[in-house]
């Protein structure tokens, strides 16, 4: 793989945000709103309820400007949009951006009034959650303080919920978002790639972590926290761990869990892998191999224009035929907390109507239990939606590796 | 009633969590006695403002209830997440806006005078975040939920028990500081014609992580001395080789016990410049003025002026650049760009810590410097807790 100085990127095209900003008017025309607005957010450290969601916070501003953080208004007419940071410089899809002065609240409602919306039908995104986007964030991620100074000087302008105009525009990817997420998903895989090498009883687990990220860094990727789970069988969940751990030395017998992320053109790609520190036991193979078929299942089902309650059903009930049980676990990829999001907790009842489209991308990685329910496991990663069903981003073969 | 475990939780996600209970209780009580001096009911540490959450729980996330007259907070987490200081926080999954209502209201708090940590930047947390850095979602429905109470900003309050650090913080500040220093330390031994920029920033990474730091991005500014706009990188550099003559700025961050310290030294990948040496002289004479002022009793006010005003004597131009340490964005905030005027009346008191690292430019401003790290302030003065020699890092 390329290392970093030998990659050729320098950030999306115009052509890109043009797309994406057409999109977006396109979706907000549909909507009858006479803008989109997205206001300052609340930061991923602040609100840090998840990896994902730490992440998602600002993803609408970094979509539409890719700048880290901004509050921007994007008229449905087609004219220029005004984007407002508190950054020292714009870039090149937006060389003039206007400065937050004195605070966010009074910026951003001066910036709606030069835009001429004082009476105007306007749509937020991030107030709440969406189906396509900030599906964890149940109260949304706007910051208070501001947004309410915002409703405050335009006491005359309508404001409703808009985070599906921008969260389906962010649920269909471009040629130039899916070439970042593949190579987001090799280096991911890179990192995978480095744990198998190193993980052995004995090794420090702080350090493990510590070289799985360093690989993935030293591949152009940004710093987006491992997920890492230790422990030995049978002892309850796993526990979790999304910094180096102190203290923790991998034993023989340990299973490893993980969630590799590698983010690469501000898109998070995830790959999947477990490990057993020993020869895997007969007991857990059914379930190995369930997940496997399953996976593979899943991938020919992964076809545009289909629903997703089909899709929820084939992999909800297809251990039942085998007298184990599986869950479907998966959501999109994209700036971060993307969706539809289908866990064991949530079931993703809500998401059974949306449909499956072409160049959508998700994380795939269904869970199958033993017939005993002993046993659980779930290995996947990035899969792209093409006409023919689903296509993994980077080739790996589902399984435990099994490290003596 | 208290709200118990959701099915289907997450995992729960350890986090560091080490201090003690005496930690606890000090901090507590003084978020207390400032919420009642205050004419506050309790302090309400809601979603979004994770930063206070983790200062006074030690939970990855939560929001919290304190009241003000002594009576035991209700604290809410995810993940099914506790601790010794917080052994049975109420539990939610994605809700939070319904059980901060209900831990509001079982603490009686129906028509209280109830202060939100967060809803505006304060003197010294929350510094950066001009708008605060509350959820407005659930914030609106907690408001909605207890319409006869009076919500106002008390972002001070726990800012103000922050500013200074215990014992055991300063410990903890020590060993942030020799982890960046260790960061910085990589970045010279690795830095030279030709290096793979990304490469090198994620083995500086690496080093911190390596020495038990949490994550905190690591920013480089990378660019020919002579450079107009150098180039400033929060990830790894992409399409970039070191070249000669390349002036490499940094700012390394470490973070131990949940202190987050700062050390940086320019490096250049050269001979400096004539021009250059000047400058360097007149920060490392205003950065040891600032230290030999920095007392308590001394205010930022009074510090700022005699900084800002140092450099005119020899024809420069210097400013105060300095923060606080801690759990993040922590101040006073002083910059090029942040005056840091409700800060400007406060007194430095002993305990505190900043990264003292001012600013000296040539009069046209086309020569900046800026060298430091973290100091502490004790009763008889400033204490640098990083040993470096100053001056640019020149790697001929």
């Amino acid at each position: 793989m390329d290392l970093p100085a030998d990659i050729d990127w320098n950030g999306y095209s115009l052509v890109e945000r043009d797309w994406r900003w057409r999109r977006v008017r396109d979706n907000a025309a549909k909507a009858g709103f006479d803008c989109t607005f997205v206001p300052l957010c609340v930061d991923g450290r602040n609100l840090h309820l998840s990896l994902e969601q730490a992440r998602g916070t600002r993803s609408d501003c970094r979509f539409l400007t890719q700048l880290d953080n901004a509050a921007i208004i994007l008229p449905t007419d087609g004219r220029a949009p005004i984007v407002v940071s508190d950054q020292d410089f714009g870039n090149d899809w937006l060389p003039e951006i206007r400065p937050m002065d004195n605070s966010w609240g009074e910026s951003m409602a001066r910036a709606l009034i030069d835009a001429g919306m004082q009476r105007a039908r306007i749509g937020v995104s991030g107030i709440r959650r969406g189906f396509y986007t900030h599906g964890r964030a149940f109260h949304g991620v706007v910051n208070h303080s501001s947004y309410a100074e915002v409703l405050r000087r335009l006491p005359n302008a309508t404001f409703e919920n808009a985070t599906e105009v921008i969260g389906h525009a962010r649920y269909i990817k471009s040629a130039e978002q899916i070439a970042c997420l593949r190579r987001g998903a090799a280096i991911a895989a890179a990192g995978i790639d480095k744990m198998i090498e190193l993980a052995r009883p004995g090794m420090d687990e702080g350090q493990l972590y510590t070289r799985v990220m360093q690989s993935m860094v030293s591949l152009g990727s940004e710093y987006y926290p491992m997920a890492f789970y230790s422990g030995l069988h049978g002892g309850g969940r796993l526990p979790r761990f999304e910094d180096p751990a102190e203290g923790r030395t991998l034993q023989s017998g340990y299973r490893i869990a993980n969630e590799v992320d590698a983010v690469f053109g501000g898109l998070i790609a995830q790959e999947q892998q477990p490990i057993y520190l020993g020869a895997i036991p007969d007991a857990w193979k059914p379930a190995i191999d369930l997940q496997r078929e399953m996976y593979y299942a899943g991938l020919e089902h992964l076809i545009p224009g289909r629903p997703f309650a089909e899709f929820m059903d084939l992999i909800n009930g297809f251990g039942e035929k085998r007298g184990m049980k599986s869950q479907l676990l998966m959501h999109g990829r994209g700036y971060g907390d993307d969706g539809p999001l289908f866990t064991p907790q949530n079931r993703g009842g809500r998401n059974r109507d949306v449909l499956i489209e072409k160049d959508c991308v998700f994380i795939v990685k269904p869970i199958a239990h033993s017939a005993d329910g002993s046993f659980d496991t779930s290995w996947g990663g990035c899969v792209l939606v093409t006409d023919k069903g689903g296509e993994p981003l980077v080739k790996r073969t589902p399984g435990m590796v099994s490290i003596t | 009633m208290p709200w118990t475990t959701p099915p289907g939780a997450g995992a729960t996600v350890h986090i560091w969590n080490g201090y003690s209970l005496a930690e606890r209780d000090r901090r507590w009580r003084a978020v207390r006695e400032n919420a009642a001096k205050a004419g506050f009911g309790c302090i309400l540490v809601p979603l979004g403002n994770g930063i206070d959450g983790r200062y006074m729980t030690q939970l990855r996330c939560s929001a919290m209830v304190l009241p003000a007259d002594g009576r035991t907070p209700i604290v809410i987490a995810d993940r099914r997440s506790s601790n010794a200081w917080v052994p049975e926080p109420w539990q939610t999954g994605r809700e939070w806006a319904e059980p901060m209502a209900e831990a509001l209201l079982d603490l009686g708090m129906e028509r209280a005078r109830i202060g939100v940590a967060g809803l505006s930047g304060g003197a010294v947390t929350h510094c950066s975040a001009i708008d605060g850095v509350v959820n407005h979602g659930a914030l609106q429905r907690v408001m909605g939920r207890v319409p006869n109470a009076c919500f106002e900003d008390a972002t001070d309050v726990i800012g103000l028990v922050r500013y200074a650090k215990s014992d055991e913080e300063i410990a903890l500040a020590r060993e942030s500081a020799q982890v960046a220093s260790a960061g910085l330390d990589e970045l010279i031994k690795r830095a030279r014609p030709g290096v793979d920029a990304g490469v090198l920033y994620a083995d500086v990474l690496a080093r911190m992580l390596e020495l038990g730091s949490e994550y905190f991005p690591l920013t480089l500014t990378i660019d020919s001395i002579d450079a107009a706009k150098p180039k400033r990188y929060t990830n790894p550099p992409l399409g970039r080789r070191l070249e000669p003559n390349a002036l490499i700025t940094n700012e390394i961050n470490a973070v131990r016990g949940a202190q987050l310290t700062q050390v940086c030294q320019p490096i250049l990948l050269g001979q400096i410049p004539e021009g250059w040496k000047t400058v360097v002289a007149l920060q490392r004479d205003i950065y040891e003025a600032g230290l030999a002022m920095i007392k308590p009793g001394v205010t930022f006010g009074a510090l700022a002026d005699y900084i800002d005003g140092f450099g005119a004597n020899r024809a420069m131009k210097t400013i105060m650049q300095m923060h606080g340490c801690g759990y993040g964005d922590d101040g006073p905030l002083f910059g090029a760009r942040a005056g840091a005027g409700r800060a400007r009346d406060l007194p430095i008191k002993k305990g505190n810590v900043f990264v003292w690292r001012p600013l000296a430019m040539s009069d046209d401003q086309m020569v900046q410097f800026s060298w430091g790290g973290p100091v502490l302030v004790t009763e008889h003065g400033a204490e640098a807790l990083f040993k470096r020699e100053h001056g640019m890092v020149a790697i001929a």
